[in-house]
């Protein structure tokens, strides 16, 4: 310190922001002495509007590494070996920038020669981007080029279904609006996460509320496999046996239905926001007017059926009643007419179908004594407070202080669909669905607007939200594939809205498809993709089978990828370009509002990265990286149109009372861009009354203006729209799988007919865990070779961003527990002669990963757990750590694919210690 | 009388490390040498088992057994409570750090730099020769401290003259301040809060509070 106060010439402090993971943004500072980067700081400047008071995680406190990483790639490269493979040196070398663009630009002019679609029907260029959308507020204007090239294959994931809570966006997404779901934790009073890791996966804003709600004294129960940093922080551990949850969940439900009754529950709410009233014909569909059409309820004032929306009209929650003409909606719109028939209301048909799953039989499934269940539920009950009521913003709403949360594997991969609903019913039941103090969405991505979920509120059919999904009828359904993990054609519920959906398919298929496809396979062979574009995304690391996976990404004719280091997916590619990182480069994005994770605040507005330090070598700003293929692809001009039209940036650059619109004939500097940006942002935040530019940014960071936190509730707006939840009897999803059943049966396919179970109105336990233990079996292995259940967990320092490449992360992560290996329970352990720190093999019926091993009370013994995903062999630094990784040997399958196209990070595995001890 | 000293409220605690990281950025310490960490502990049998995190370092003693131990007298207690090191009197014979039961103390005897022997552009623009073979801790970091004195700012309420880690730390569970200051925020918390001192038994007057749960 002495030395360099003693010799610094300036010192700034520059406001930026880190979005390493997809709970960002929060705020920081960068302090730069004499033009080096020297330390990150919290940014208090945001105190009073960031929930975590203007601070970041751990991660951002590798960022000044990260930008001095020596092992960066500093120049664009080119590949000089044609063979590719892990086994072959890629031989890059050094090339101009003029070289690199013209290369790619050439391979994409060729592309649009012979059309952006091939003779698959499937487009001729990929573009695979990391973490979670993460990439996006990244990489500058490279969204504008994208909307100005037309169709892109987004279809090869580097971990999306299967490293994403994938179900939850979906279903979330689906029933409130809730691509992702949080608890309202500033309110909440008990909190059940069930594999919910929020204290290291939720960022500051989440550890700082969380902590917050410790002290107040809420209570969380944290429900897992193996004691996370998070279960570590709860009031009490619950280790249940993987993949069970749904079990669990089921007998929360029956506690809460069953056990204490509807007269406890909030009755209200149920009645009026949701469909329990409607009434369900003894075939399972909802009985209908058979005029108009509309859901039938049993209207309490009247002793008649009436249909939903009839005004002042009180409908029966529970119970079943005969209703003298109905008529039922069938998949293909078949109707059938009934006279005389009994009608049992959603919420009965609930009732009945949760009697059989008593915490006494969950027991049997989950590991977890009845009693326990059973406590829970009556905590949870008791916690919701029916009937108590908060003021905000002069408005009173509902306080139920009760949410359940899910964590990654538990809201992804079979028996996903069931943990989502469970818990989202869970929520009805209480009335603490979308109000105070309960379960809330907080981003829309499916649905639009994207930075406004209730504007995305809009009356459908039979008085749900308006729901855009993939079509299944004989007319409309996508028989040929438009993308290569076929999502419009298997998932009825991703929609087709845009990047999103796509990103959301089943981005395993696209992989596996190249190589085999089902012996029914009856649509156009998949084709790689003639240009694949590579963006902090490193799917030969974090995807699965990762072994196999980079066999297919060296088949990939060209690949062209933004480069940091090498990594495992890059070291197949013809093209490096380097771009400046985290310090070094500009772009303005959205802040506050209601977005990831728990980052819903009471302001919105946006923040500047603005450049700290110049780039590392020949490092490029994103921004001229995309200006540049912009205008050796002869696409400036659509480009910079779609920069006006607001695609890269925060708002359209013409708006009222303002037009800072570009040349489209000129190419724009990235200066010129993100000042456009600024000032246009602030107008329209400000609604006209406050203009800043780009100079303005970089000296104070960010601009907000308050925001009520009514926007945080849904239910609110369901009420203006006199909308229902479509909960807790799904037969729009039954009917959408009965169509497309009916399509694939149609083309004489069969391979999808297991994912079709799961379209149920009401969701059935279906012995979860045995998926995995059948599919070892079906490829010829011995479920009792294989006695153990392998999982990940996330961790703070590493998760996202690339930072197993940053040694300042790796040392403080190894202070906790299992960041070197592989976490086993230690009298498990020790039956198998293993001890701390011994090396191990962990080997599943695909393959075998080694790790030391760490020894613990805080993990089930039938269950291993591998930290992250950190097998390197050629990400520099990160392939010196020789740990392990449950992406190496998990299997991608068919057999393990969900409904929506998802898949969990668990695998049946044997232990053994190898020879040698570990040095004491 | 001034007495600096730390809370840290082991309620709000998730062992993230932020604070681990922040003091390595703010003091340049180098690759393996942590003035402060959080410990991972587990105690208990499965399936009664509890996790806890402990942040730790240089508890900044009362009665600091690493100063009478020093030949030099290199260490020593500062009147605002500090345990400081003169580096151009410290010979590094390691007396202090054998002293200390707290495990605060290391010295490296060579240069070390994140990726191999040559430093990154930031490590070469803050490598102190000043700092090799000589004892280091945790300072509290006492150039923000000392600019206190200078500018009448407030330790632990403006972040100017706070240690880096109490300014990281993401869920609040690190305050600082003058516990003879009845108006300090570390006096309002420990007056509501239970707590303790680590080793207290030992009579080394730790100057760090862990606060477990309220009064």
């Amino acid at each position: 310190m002495s030395m360099e106060s003693a010799q610094s010439k300036s010192v700034k402090h520059v406001p930026s922001y880190c979005y390493n993971c997809v709970s960002g943004p929060d705020l920081m500072n960068v302090k730069v002495v004499d033009g080096v980067a020297t330390e990150i700081e919290p940014n208090f400047a945001a105190a009073n509007v960031h929930p975590a008071k203007g601070r970041v995680c751990v991660k951002a406190y590798g960022l000044v590494q990260k930008t001095y990483n020596p092992n960066r790639i500093s120049t664009p490269m080119k590949r000089t070996n044609p063979k590719k493979g892990r086994n072959e040196d890629p031989g890059f070398v050094p090339i101009s920038w003029d070289e690199a663009l013209d290369i790619v630009a050439e391979k994409l002019k060729a592309v649009r020669a012979k059309g952006l679609v091939d003779e698959a029907g499937l487009p001729r260029v990929a573009v695979s981007l990391g973490h979670g959308g993460t990439p996006s507020n990244y990489m500058g204007t490279f969204p504008a080029f994208l909307a100005s090239w037309g169709e892109v294959d987004f279809s090869f994931g580097s971990g999306q279904g299967v490293k994403c809570v994938h179900s939850e966006h979906l279903y979330g997404e689906f029933w409130h609006r809730g691509f992702t779901v949080a608890a309202d934790t500033p309110n909440c009073r008990y909190n059940i996460a069930v594999g919910a890791n929020v204290d290291v996966t939720g960022g500051p804003c989440a550890v700082t509320r969380h902590a917050d709600a410790r002290v107040r004294g809420y209570k969380r129960v944290q429900v897992e496999p193996h004691l996370s940093a998070t279960g570590a922080c709860s009031a009490e551990w619950v280790p249940i046996r993987p993949k069970t949850d749904p079990a669990f969940l089921f007998a929360l439900i029956h506690v809460l239905v069953r056990e204490n009754g509807l007269a406890k529950l909030d009755i209200p709410f149920l009645r009026d926001r949701t469909a329990s009233p409607y009434l369900v014909a003894p075939d399972g569909l909802y009985l209908r007017d058979p005029q108009s059409g509309k859901p039938l309820v049993w209207d309490e004032n009247t002793a008649g059926a009436v249909v939903h929306d009839t005004p002042g009209a009180k409908p029966a929650v529970a119970g079943s009643y005969r209703v003298a003409r109905a008529v039922v909606v069938d998949a293909d719109k078949e109707r059938r007419e009934y006279s005389d028939v009994e009608g049992a209301t959603a919420y009965e048909m609930l009732a009945r179908h949760i009697e059989k799953y008593t915490p006494e039989w969950a027991e049997t499934v989950c590991d977890v004594k009845a009693a326990t269940i059973r406590r829970i539920a009556n905590e949870y009950l008791e916690a919701a407070s029916i009937g108590e009521t908060i003021e905000i913003d002069g408005k009173t709403l509902p306080l139920r202080p009760v949410a359940v949360t899910l964590g990654k594997s538990v809201n992804n991969g079979w028996g996903a669909y069931e943990c989502c609903w469970a818990r989202t019913v869970l929520a009805a039941l209480v009335g603490a669905l979308e109000n105070p103090g309960g379960l809330l969405g907080t981003t829309v991505r499916l649905n639009k607007s994207r930075d406004n979920r209730h504007l995305s509120v809009a009356p459908g059919e039979d008085g749900f939200m308006v729901q855009y999904f993939n079509p299944t009828t004989k007319e409309e359904w996508q028989v040929a594939p438009s993308t290569r993990n076929l999502h419009q054609t298997l998932v009825p519920i991703v929609g087709h809205n845009g990047a999103w959906s796509q990103a959301l398919g089943p981005t395993q298929l696209a992989w596996m498809f190249q190589n085999e496809r089902p012996d029914d396979w009856s649509m156009p062979m998949p084709t790689l993709p003639e240009v694949w574009l590579v963006y902090r995304s490193n799917p030969s690391i974090s995807f699965w089978d990762t072994r196999h996976l980079a066999e297919i990404a060296a088949k990939f004719p060209f690949m062209a990828c933004f480069a940091y280091t090498v990594d495992e997916t890059n070291y197949m590619a013809d093209v490096l370009l380097p771009e400046a990182t985290d310090l070094e480069s500009t772009q303005m994005i959205r802040m506050g509002g209601t977005k990831y994770m728990e980052q819903f605040w009471d302001h919105k507005g946006v923040v500047l990265r603005a450049k700290a330090v110049e780039p590392q070598g020949e490092a490029r700003d994103f921004t001229w990286i995309t200006t540049e293929l912009a205008m050796r692809t002869g696409l400036l001009e659509s480009y910079v149109k779609a920069i006006n039209k607001g695609i890269s940036g925060v708002s359209p650059l013409k708006g009222e009372g303002y037009d800072f619109r570009l040349d489209p004939a000129t190419p724009p500097t990235t200066e010129q861009v993100w000042d456009a940006v600024c000032r246009a942002a602030t107008r329209t935040m400000s609604e006209g009354r406050e203009e800043h530019d780009l100079k303005w940014f970089e000296q104070n960071g960010f601009f907000t203006v308050p925001m009520s936190r009514l926007e945080w509730y849904l239910t609110p707006t369901m009420e203006q729209h006199g909308l229902r939840y479509e909960l807790p009897y799904q037969e729009r999803l039954l009917r959408a799988g009965r169509e497309l059943g009916r399509r694939l049966h149609e083309k004489k396919m069969n391979w999808w007919d297991e994912q079709l179970s799961e379209y149920a109105a009401l969701p059935e336990w279906h012995d979860v865990p045995g998926r995995w233990i059948r599919n070892l079996e079906k490829a010829g292995a011995k479920a009792e070779d294989f006695p153990f259940w392998l999982l990940t967990t996330k961790s703070m320092q590493y998760h996202a961003g690339g930072n197993a490449a940053i040694e300042v992360m790796h040392e403080v992560a190894q202070n906790l527990r299992g960041h070197a290996g592989v976490i086993m329970n230690a009298k498990t352990a020790a039956g198998l002669g293993i001890a701390e720190g011994d090396r191990i093999e962990v080997r599943s019926h695909i393959g075998a990963t080694y790790g030391k091993a760490a020894l613990v009370q805080g993990v089930r013994p039938d269950t291993l757990v591998i930290i992250g995903q950190f097998d390197h062999w050629a990400t520099p630094f990160a392939k010196t750590l020789e740990a392990p990784s449950l992406n190496s040997i998990a299997p991608m399958s068919l057999d393990l694919t969900d409904a929506t196209g998802s898949g969990a990070d668990i695998v049946r595995v044997a232990v053994r210690r190898m020879e040698g001890r570990a040095a004491a | 009388m001034t007495r600096y000293v730390m809370t840290i409220d082991l309620r709000r605690c998730v062992g993230c490390q932020t604070c681990t990281a922040a003091c390595k950025g703010a003091n340049a310490t180098p690759p393996g040498i942590q003035w402060r960490r959080v410990l991972d502990i587990e105690s208990g049998e499965f399936p009664d088992v509890r996790r806890t995190f402990l942040p730790v370092a240089c508890m900044h003693c009362g009665d600091p057994p690493c100063e009478s131990v020093c030949p030099t007298r290199a260490t020593t207690k500062r009147a605002d409570g500090l345990v400081a090191i003169d580096y151009d009197l410290c010979i590094g014979c390691a007396n202090c750090v054998m002293a200390c039961p707290y495990d605060a103390r290391s010295i490296v005897h060579e240069p070390r730099f994140a990726y191999g022997d040559t430093p990154t552009a930031a490590e070469a623009a803050r490598f102190d020769p000043a700092r090799i073979g000589v004892s280091m801790k945790c300072t509290f970091c006492k150039d923000r401290i000392d600019h206190a004195e200078r500018t009448g700012l407030v330790p632990g309420v403006d972040p100017e003259v706070t240690p880096a880690c109490v300014n990281s730390c993401i869920s609040g569970a690190m305050g600082f301040g003058d516990i003879d200051d009845p108006n300090s925020g570390v006096n309002a918390l420990l007056a509501e809060t239970q707590y303790f001192r680590m080793h207290e038994e030992l009579g080394t007057e730790p100057g760090v509070y862990y606060v477990w749960d309220k009064s």
